[in-house]
């Protein structure tokens, strides 16, 4: 952020929701004139892929990062928008820089428990992130894998509180036991890094597909262009509260109401006679093209399609679109006429590209479970091992095999998925 | 006289405030050789399927098939629907996994209007999956031959959306979800039609599946913009054929 846009900024007639921006900027120019550069507070990092992969002009890039921090604050000092219910008392125990008082009262709980794996901003690059097999969560998309709800819904906060409790078995993510206080503080954070990751893949979007369009192409500069700023712009200040409340929000605030819950009669004892008739059904399912679990699952079945989940694929769907412009590029580069202004905005879109995709980490594959080791990441209990097959893994080729939301059909009943769960559970024991 | 003119004038005016617009896109190249798709799952069917890529489809003629024309709506307005069309319709779209790939290969429904999904290939698993979805809920499905999917929209989508396979790789599909009935995907002869428009000028976008947004395509006496919008004026009552669309070939990924 140049200091000729602060100064801008600070002059324009603001609405009131978004006089906190300019508290931020006055406490980062007051760091600045104190020659304090070398203890610069962590912030946020943009979202790069995204705002080069839908061509998002700098100035934009700049208005964006704005409008995030007018919302949301600073890792050291956040903020919650009105219309996100977040707890402010909670997420100034998380946030900051780890620490605690005389009371024995800690604080600064992300960046002590979380951040070297998840990042400071949340993007699950933090500095061990590279190292890591599957990599930590990116919560900025809002999709998570292991939740008691429905397939696209949001987890509920005792999901979340349940993986930081149980941890992620066979995943570096570790178990953590800490005071009910500071988990429910880091479930809080989490939330908070979740939502305006969201809000600025929005944001990115808004800009892309609303704002900007009507300055000609072959016009030099971005003179005639329509800014995002919602701190003066009232018709924008309305919209993107708009999308935060309907867009972002919803989805959190729906989670309690779409938890799977089998019905109870359908609930079969652990412990009953008739488990091994069971068993066998499962397997039956399982092999069958019905619930199709083997074409993935079966490790003695060798033709599995190299699949990438949701995080992964979004970074080679990227280094697909560059290698096409590239081939593009390349091809109009030899034709008659072919280097025209359109060719040498493109060589540019490449080069940016190119440096956004030399910071990413390498792509890898999603693997199904093997089944046979009894290692479930996300809990095994029935009831987890049933929301798996049912619900399916949001983010993963794993579909819903249940209905996907009360009442609707499924492609397997509750009965099969239980004789799935039993057929599952009893898969270490038959190795063996 | 003066009155009666003055009737003869509205009167029609007032009755005829839709206009339809067609076009017809081509591909401007070498026509490709559809390549056959490497078939590893379920081999004993889907290889006797004859499978090829469909990213681009050419025909007689240069007709490129499967380019979504729709009305671009701002975030916040709307766009006045001919009574006609108003309603979504209630028969469902219906897209089949049939043969190891899904057809139509690019479909449109409306918002209220039912998806259904359907496995016609009996024996076969597979699933429909959804990440893509930016404004209505993702979606990732197991499809039996018993029971179809059917999914209702809440909200249009800014783009087509890609639907996939897992277990079949090769499997891609394009469906566009929009709140009002403007919209249209190019047939195999290329052509592209939307009726009952509203009479006046509208960015229409021209979007395909190789690259997204068309930009800087000419269309008719104008051409697109860098968000692959170009700004038409359709006639009272009357159409406006943009006549052929010649697509470049480096734009969809093909040989000049």
């Amino acid at each position: 952020m140049t200091t000729s846009h602060r100064v801008h900024r600070a002059r324009s007639t603001k609405l009131p929701f978004w006089n906190a921006v300019g508290r931020v900027w006055l406490a980062a120019a007051v760091l600045v004139a104190a020659g304090c550069d070398a203890l610069e507070p962590p912030a946020f990092r943009t979202n790069q892929l995204q705002l080069e992969a839908c061509e998002i002009a700098p100035a934009y890039q700049r208005e964006i990062s704005q409008t995030l921090t007018a919302l949301f604050g600073t890792p050291d000092h956040p903020s919650v928008p009105a219309a996100t219910d977040l707890d402010q008392a909670l997420l100034n125990l998380a946030a900051g820089a780890p620490g605690s008082d005389l009371q024995g009262a800690n604080y600064g709980l992300y960046r002590k428990h979380c951040a070297q794996c998840h990042g400071v901003t949340g993007d699950g690059r933090g500095p061990t992130a590279r190292f890591q097999n599957p990599y930590p969560r990116d919560y900025r998309p809002g999709v998570f894998k292991f939740k008691s709800t429905h397939h696209s819904a949001q987890p509920t906060d005792d999901d979340l509180r349940r993986v930081l409790r149980q941890g992620v078995p066979g995943t570096a993510m570790p178990a953590f036991s800490l005071p009910a206080t500071e988990l429910a503080a880091l479930v809080e954070y989490v939330k908070y890094l979740s939502i305006r990751g969201q809000l600025e893949t929005a944001l990115i979007r808004y800009v892309q597909d609303e704002l900007g369009e009507e300055a000609p192409a072959d016009q030099a500069g971005d003179a005639t262009r329509v800014p995002l700023d919602p701190a003066t712009h009232h018709a924008q200040h309305e919209t993107v509260l708009q999308i935060l409340a309907e867009d972002v929000m919803a989805g959190w605030r729906a989670a309690p109401q779409l938890i799977v819950l089998p019905a109870p009669a359908e609930v079969p004892a652990e412990d009953r006679a008739e488990i091994l008739a069971a068993v066998a059904a499962g397997r039956e399912l399982f092999y069958g093209t019905r619930a199709n679990c083997a074409r993935c699952h079966d490790p003695e079945d060798g033709s599995r399609p190299v699949e990438r989940d949701y995080w992964n694929q979004a970074h080679q769907d990227f280094l697909d679109d560059l290698a096409a412009l590239a081939s593009s590029i390349e091809k109009r580069r030899l034709s008659p006429g072919g280097r025209d202004q359109a060719w040498q905005a493109d060589l540019l879109r490449l080069s940016r590209g190119q440096t956004v995709a030399a910071s990413l980490y390498p792509v890898r594959q999603v693997l199904p479970r093997d089944l046979s080791l009894g290692t479930y990441r996300g809990g095994h209990r029935r009831i987890d091992i049933f929301r798996r097959i049912s619900a399916g893994i949001a983010g993963t080729p794993m579909p819903s095999c249940g209905p996907t939301s009360s009442g609707a059909p499924g492609a397997l009943t509750e009965t099969e998925i239980w004789q799935l769960v039993d057929y599952v559970l009893s898969l270490p024991a038959e190795k063996n | 006289m003066l009155a009666l003119l003055g009737t003869c004038l509205t009167l029609p005016a007032a009755a005829a405030q839709w206009g339809t617009l067609t076009g017809r896109l081509v591909f401007a190249g070498t026509p490709p050789t559809p390549q056959p798709v490497q078939v590893h799952q379920d081999t004993p069917y889907c290889g006797q399927q004859q499978l090829v890529d469909e990213t681009l489809v050419v025909g007689q003629e240069g007709s490129l098939a499967n380019v979504f024309v729709y009305l671009y709506v701002q975030r916040g307005q709307s766009v006045e629907v001919h009574p006609d069309l108003a309603p979504p319709p209630t028969e469902p779209v219906v897209l089949e996994n049939k043969g190891c790939r899904f057809q139509p290969h690019a479909c449109l429904v409306r918002t209220g209007q039912t998806l259904e999904i359907r496995n016609a290939d009996v024996g076969i698993g597979h699933n429909t999956n959804a990440q893509a979805l930016l404004t209505n809920p993702k979606f990732n499905e197991q499809v039996s031959h018993a029971t179809p999917i059917l999914k209702t929209f809440k909200k249009s989508e800014p783009y087509p959306i890609e639907l996939a396979c897992n277990v079949h790789p090769w499997m891609k599909g394009y469906v566009l979800i929009r709140d009002n009935p403007y919209m249209a995907v190019s047939d195999a002869t290329g052509h592209f039609k939307i009726s009952k428009l509203p009479a006046g000028q509208h960015p229409f976008i021209f979007w395909h599946e190789a690259s997204g947004n068309l930009r800087a395509l000419p269309v008719g006496n104008t051409h697109t913009s860098r968000r692959g919008r170009a700004r038409l004026t359709i006639p009272a009552g009357q159409t406006l054929d943009v006549g052929a669309i010649r697509v470049p070939a480096s734009m969809v990924g093909g040989t000049p």
